[in-house]
């Protein structure tokens, strides 16, 4: 589904990825582990066109993304979950829900929103209140809701474990492995909490230094002792 | 009596017209972070096209509307060819540039329409209304300034509340990033900000105008009014553009009238500070203090 070819950027003369190659199998959770800056956000930011690369490309369903604008991204059904989570916290929950909607070929339906305020309940409560007034796992809640309103084939995750309590992360997590089950969605998740990661993936890639360490299934990542030492502190 | 309701009225009326200068600010501070100094000179260019149409014979109203157009159009010109190419540079650059604008657009008027006093004509009555012997001091024009602000304020809120265009102005005001994630043509949607905003500049040009003289400079006086009021209301909110405006229109009015009109800059001033000292972040922000 993405097919990473060589994919090579720099962020000025200092090089963030550097000839990353991988499969993110179709209808499946990919975990993209490493410590800090080891090029996993870049990669994202590489993928969604934020950054350009230098030398290789991205292919989604085979069609090559390193030179479509990233607002024709969400048309092609991508999705990029920014890490700190993208609110706009000066619109309304609904308001965020709403632009989720408008980047797709077909504008949502009123149906497809309330699918959203059925998996997230909380976020129904408070419709129309300005997103500011959400807590960090709820924000987490309305980006997710909001990617799946422009019913993506892929998503790309930045970190949405990032300062949540684990009961939430936990919960989070438990939806996007459902999710991936009901709707067939590929998820790229990338994560600083390797163990709970490998945990709901299905694959698993590791970076260092914006190089790749090793692909592989996510229960073979788990069971390397010597690779969960090195590399993802568990 | 017969003074404070002429002062108020006085004051009501010059409100509405800063009011509707700093929503050309307010706009396009919203969406660029940029504050525009040239937004006196853009609007008065697009009063010379209207005078130019009003003196060939022609209506009002088409003069009037062809201001509007081309306010329209100057604003979406000047963000294409001198803001598009700062855009991703610090913020100074860019209002640097719009106050080399100012300039240009100054000598450029003088170049084409010439700098002589040009009287330009108002659609409706002059002169105040009488309610029984009494003359007071709104005017058939005074009450359509206040109309037509109004009227566009409503406009615009309608447009970013509920339209998809406004939402996606919106988004990508306050996070552009986020926006072209989702698919928004954030570049699209700035050069609409500024066409929109520019010709909110047109109509307050064509307001202070009517009625009055014009030429190049006469909008200047204007600027310093506006922009206190922008600020005033929290140079985020459009609302806060329109109360902001009140608010130093009817206070002005109130010194000018029974202090003495050569005290009316400094109470401007003293006005802007007791605000900000109070509220740093103007009067209807719900933003942290801004950094300027």
């Amino acid at each position: 589904m993405l097919d990473i070819r060589d994919l090579t950027a720099a962020y000025g003369p200092v090089t963030a990825l550097d000839g990353v190659s991988f499969t993110a199998p179709e209808g499946k959770i990919t975990a993209v582990l490493g410590a800090n800056g080891a090029g996993k956000t870049s990669l994202l930011r590489t993928i969604s066109g934020l950054l350009r690369p230098t030398r290789g490309s991205a292919y989604l369903a085979d069609k090559d993304l390193s030179r479509v604008p990233v607002e024709r991204m969400a048309r092609l059904g991508l999705s990029h979950v920014p890490e700190g989570r993208g609110v706009i916290t000066e619109l309304t929950v609904e308001e965020n829900l709403r632009l989720g909607g408008l980047g797709r070929a077909d504008r949502a339906k009123p149906a497809d929103m309330e699918r959203i305020y059925t998996l997230f309940p909380k976020l129904a409560d408070r419709r129309h209140k300005t997103a500011h007034v959400l807590s960090g796992g709820e924000r987490q809640m309305l980006v997710i809701g909001r990617a799946l309103l422009a019913t993506p084939k892929v998503l790309l995750l930045d970190e949405p474990s990032l300062g949540l309590a684990p009961r939430i992360v936990a919960q989070i997590f438990d939806l996007l492995k459902s999710l991936v089950e009901s709707d067939g969605l590929t998820i790229v998740l990338v994560e600083q909490n390797a163990r709970s990661a490998l945990s709901i993936a299905d694959y698993g890639v590791v970076l260092n230094l914006g190089k790749l360490v090793v692909h592989d299934d996510a229960a073979v990542l788990a069971a390397d002792d010597k690779l969960r030492h090195a590399y993802l502190g568990f | 009596m017969q003074q404070f309701l002429t002062t108020a009225l006085n004051g009501l009326t010059q409100g509405m017209i800063f009011a509707a200068f700093a929503l050309a600010l307010v706009l396009i501070w919203r969406s660029t972070r940029i504050v525009n100094f040239a937004q006196a000179p853009m609007a008065m260019i697009t009063v010379y096209v209207a005078l130019v149409i009003i003196d060939a014979g022609y209506s009002y109203w088409l003069g009037f509307a062809a201001a509007l157009l081309s306010g329209l159009l100057l604003g979406a010109v000047v963000e294409r060819v001198a803001i598009r190419p700062v855009e991703d540079k610090p913020h100074i650059n860019a209002v640097i540039l719009t106050l080399g604008l100012f300039i240009v657009l100054h000598a450029l008027a003088a170049v084409i329409f010439g700098s002589r006093y040009r009287s330009f004509p108002a659609p409706f009555g002059l002169s105040g209304f009488k309610v029984g012997d009494m003359n007071i001091a709104l005017t058939g024009f005074g009450v359509f300034s206040i109309l037509a602000v109004l009227a566009v304020m409503l406009l615009l809120v309608l447009l970013f509340r509920f339209t998809n265009v406004g939402l996606m102005m919106r988004a990508s005001a306050f996070n552009q990033e986020v926006a072209r994630l989702l698919g928004v043509r954030v570049t699209r949607m700035l050069t609409q900000g500024w066409a929109l905003a520019a010709m909110v500049g047109s109509l307050s040009g064509l307001l202070i105008a009517g009625g009055n003289l014009v030429h190049p400079a006469y909008m200047d006086s204007v600027v310093v009014f506006g922009f206190v009021a922008a600020v005033l209301g929290g140079l985020d909110s459009p609302i806060g553009a329109v109360v902001g405006g009140l608010i130093l229109g009817l206070s002005l009015s109130f010194v000018s009238g029974y202090i003495g009109s050569e005290v009316v800059a400094l109470a401007a001033l003293v006005i802007l500070m007791v605000v900000l000292l109070l509220r740093p972040g103007g009067l209807f922000s719900h933003a942290p203090a801004r950094r300027v």
